[in-house]
């Protein structure tokens, strides 16, 4: 296989990257809205995070993706496809980081909360103050994990109209008929990519204080 | 109380905000302003439209450009798979649709053709070194590849039930995939237009043979929008461009560069054949 | 939008097929991962170090790249290596392979949990390896395999997905075919979404229901 299909494939890869790291961000904040939401106490709220939540693990990303690039505009919601992408992987991202998130606020000790209440804290403050970083920090590894599980999952968003890496791949593959190579290579490039988050969330899951002792 | 902070915030991640288009002027008014005319397409229809070497490129890239030209608006390509680009026509994703699509007795119900832009009667492409098929009525008992939601599978299927035994036909999701599965041997065929299978076979004379004649009826190949009120003016300005383009004889170099060779098509189908 | 399931529900007959090609390579894929999964994870604990290595690399290459790339490799690659399936075949190859590295990572963790005291003492009363793997290891393992088994199996059903973009005819693929035909894409993807969920709902009870009865025998045992 020549280099220039080979570069093409490395171009088409920044998408991917570009995609997963945007909606793994965006998915953040909303899982820990989706967290607040189950906190607060409040039953609609907690209904309606369960319900998003079940959805998003209840069903295929693909299928997620196809009724979301056909529904939106139904609804008068007009998005380019790059946004539709990144909107898809958010919200599917959201309702397993905020299934992980659970975990972590579970883990944050009672008395730190109580004691942040008598100090004064509002709600809000306890919440972003000392649950957040505390859950995040407990989730870390879990984090690293849903990274590369969306980086493999962006795998599918040529279905609302975006060339990333598998898609060029199927492209290349069409006017060269070399699909062993090609898939070959850009499974490579996945792997590559993936490897290098895990060994970068290793190393900061370790520098981060509250490393589990060596 | 305690909570309103953090629930209000929870609301908010609820609430999937969006921004609702206005639609107080009329699709063709819209795209002028916009100096951009979106096109919804797949890059899986050679020559039509593909990538070669990683850039879109095809007879549909050449002809919007004039048309383009002709409006004064940038083209925007929307890629997708070819069973998601009418449904994304009509959910509004583009104002309209290359492809092209055959025109079609039960399409034409749905939507708005432009003048025909190809023939597409449905032949069949072989493997160069099966000499078992040497003309249509041979793929009987056989398996024969089309695209997913293609009028070429419906006439496939539809030519199969005229034979002793019916081909077995295979869904792909666009016909790269099925023309993959042709050389790779798991199908017998491939069932599509004639200047598709006639450009695949001259890429790559090794691997693939056209089977003649063609065994579908005559039908064409042209560009799909919507229907409504709304589109009727951007409609009628492609239409208008298209026809000048056939007129000065752009069409027909363009069909000389990407077929090589030309096609009589009429200017509007209103009786279409399937 | 004119929203109208009906169009869509009168075809149920292409539809219940799509849903049962769904359940039987999901249901074939599945079991196949798992035994897969328990072989490559004992061939690691048992088969030295070599071998352990060896396995690690495709579990690693396998769990580091996306699934659908896999499907392609296989599907369309494998031809020109003399591999050359069906779409059936091949789609259910594909996710067994898949499967059966994230099972062997979950029966790893499985092998782990168990004290090693255990082991020795039934090797001590002269267990083979075989008895100790059946009678020691695979029950006191069991409580703890059996939730990631049942999210994995959960996670593979939400992959047969993927076939559908190798031409199997499962559901995804009938559900969009008979959209697009019918012109009502929106309504078939909705009701194909619903039909996921059903499943997976299903899939998560009947995995919860396993593992009250597993842990209330093992308490009984206890």
């Amino acid at each position: 296989m020549s280099w220039k299909l080979f570069s093409l494939l490395l171009e088409a890869s920044l998408m991917t990257i570009f995609v997963s790291t945007i909606s793994i961000l965006i998915g953040l904040v909303l899982a820990i809205l989706l967290s607040a939401a189950n906190l607060s106490g409040i039953r609609p709220l907690q209904w309606g995070g369960k319900f998003f939540i079940s959805f998003f693990r209840g069903t295929p990303l693909l299928v997620q993706l196809l009724l979301l690039y056909n529904l939106l505009p139904v609804m008068g919601i007009q998005m380019p496809s790059l946004a539709t992408a990144i909107l898809g992987l958010s919200l599917c991202t959201a309702a397993y980081q905020a299934e992980n998130l659970r975990g972590g606020f579970e883990g944050v000790p009672r008395g730190l909360v109580e004691s942040a209440d008598m100090a004064g804290f509002s709600p809000a403050q306890t919440f972003f103050h000392i649950r957040v970083p505390i859950a995040l920090r407990l989730t870390l590894p879990a984090l690293i994990n849903e990274a590369i599980l969306i980086l493999k999952a962006s795998s599918l968003v040529s279905v609302v109209g975006l060339v990333e890496l598998t898609r060029m791949a199927q492209n290349l593959v069409a006017s060269t008929f070399m699909p062993l190579e090609l898939y070959a290579s850009a499974g490579l490039i996945y792997l590559v990519i993936n490897l290098t988050v895990a060994v970068l969330g290793r190393q900061l899951e370790q520098r981060l204080p509250g490393a589990p002792a060596k | 109380m305690r909570n309103r902070v953090i629930s209000a915030l929870a609301g908010a991640a609820l609430l999937l905000g969006g921004t609702v288009a206005a639609h107080a002027q009329d699709a063709l008014e819209r795209v002028t302003a916009a100096g951009v005319l979106k096109v919804g397409t797949e890059t899986a229809f050679a020559p039509f439209d593909f990538i070669d070497a990683g850039t879109h490129t095809g007879l549909n890239m050449d002809v919007f450009a004039e048309i383009g030209k002709e409006l004064g608006v940038e083209i925007e390509w929307v890629t997708l798979d070819w069973a998601g680009v009418l449904p994304g026509l009509e959910a509004g994703q583009f104002d309209m649709v290359a492809g092209p699509a055959t025109v079609t007795a039960a399409r034409m119900e749905r939507y708005r053709f432009t003048p025909p832009i190809a023939e597409a009667t449905v032949a069949l492409l072989k493997s160069a070194k099966d000499d078992s098929i040497t003309k249509p009525e041979d793929i009987a008992g056989k398996a024969v590849g089309a695209g997913h939601a293609t009028a070429q599978l419906a006439q496939l299927i539809a030519y199969g039930e005229t034979l002793p035994t019916a081909p077995e036909a295979k869904e792909y999701v666009s016909f790269n995939e099925a023309y993959a599965d042709l050389a790779a041997g798991r199908i017998a065929g491939v069932a599509n237009s004639l200047p598709n299978i006639a450009f695949v076979a001259q890429q790559r004379p090794e691997v693939f043979a056209v089977v003649e004649p063609a065994f579908g009826t005559k039908t064409y190949f042209a560009y799909p929008g919507l229907k409504d009120d709304d589109h009727a003016s951007l409609m009628d300005a492609i239409d208008a461009a298209i026809l000048k383009m056939k007129g000065d004889g752009r069409l027909a170099d363009l069909q000389q560069k990407w077929f090589g060779t030309t096609f009589d098509t009429p200017d509007a189908v209103t009786e279409p054949n399937i | 939008m004119n929203f109208d399931l009906n169009v869509i529900l009168s075809k149920q007959d292409e539809l219940l097929y799509g849903i049962a090609v769904t359940i039987f390579v999901w249901v074939v894929g599945t079991l196949a991962s798992a035994a897969l999964g328990f072989v490559i994870a004992t061939a690691r604990r048992y088969g030295g170090v070599l071998v352990d290595r060896a396995l690690a690399v495709p579990v690693e290459v396998i769990r580091g790249t996306p699934f659908l790339v896999q499907l392609f490799l296989l599907y369309f690659g494998g031809p020109y290596i003399g591999l050359s399936l069906d779409a059936l075949p091949a789609g259910l190859l594909a996710l067994s392979i898949y499967g059966s590295a994230y099972f062997s990572e979950i029966f790893r963790a499985g092998y782990q949990s168990v004290p090693p005291g255990h082991v020795e003492a039934a090797e001590t009363l002269g267990f083979t390896r075989g008895q100790v793997i059946r009678v020691i290891l695979l029950p006191e393992m069991a409580l703890l395999v059996l939730p990631p088994s049942v999210n994995m199996a959960i996670i593979l059903l939400k992959e047969t997905a993927l076939l559908s973009l190798i031409t199997v005819p499962e559901m995804t693929m009938t559900a969009s075919a008979i959209g697009s035909q019918e012109y009502a894409f929106v309504e078939a993807m909705l009701l194909l979404a619903l039909t996921y969920w059903i499943l997976v709902e299903l899939a998560g009870l009947l995995g919860r229901l396993a593992e009250k009865k597993l842990s209330r025998y093992r308490l009984a045992k206890a």
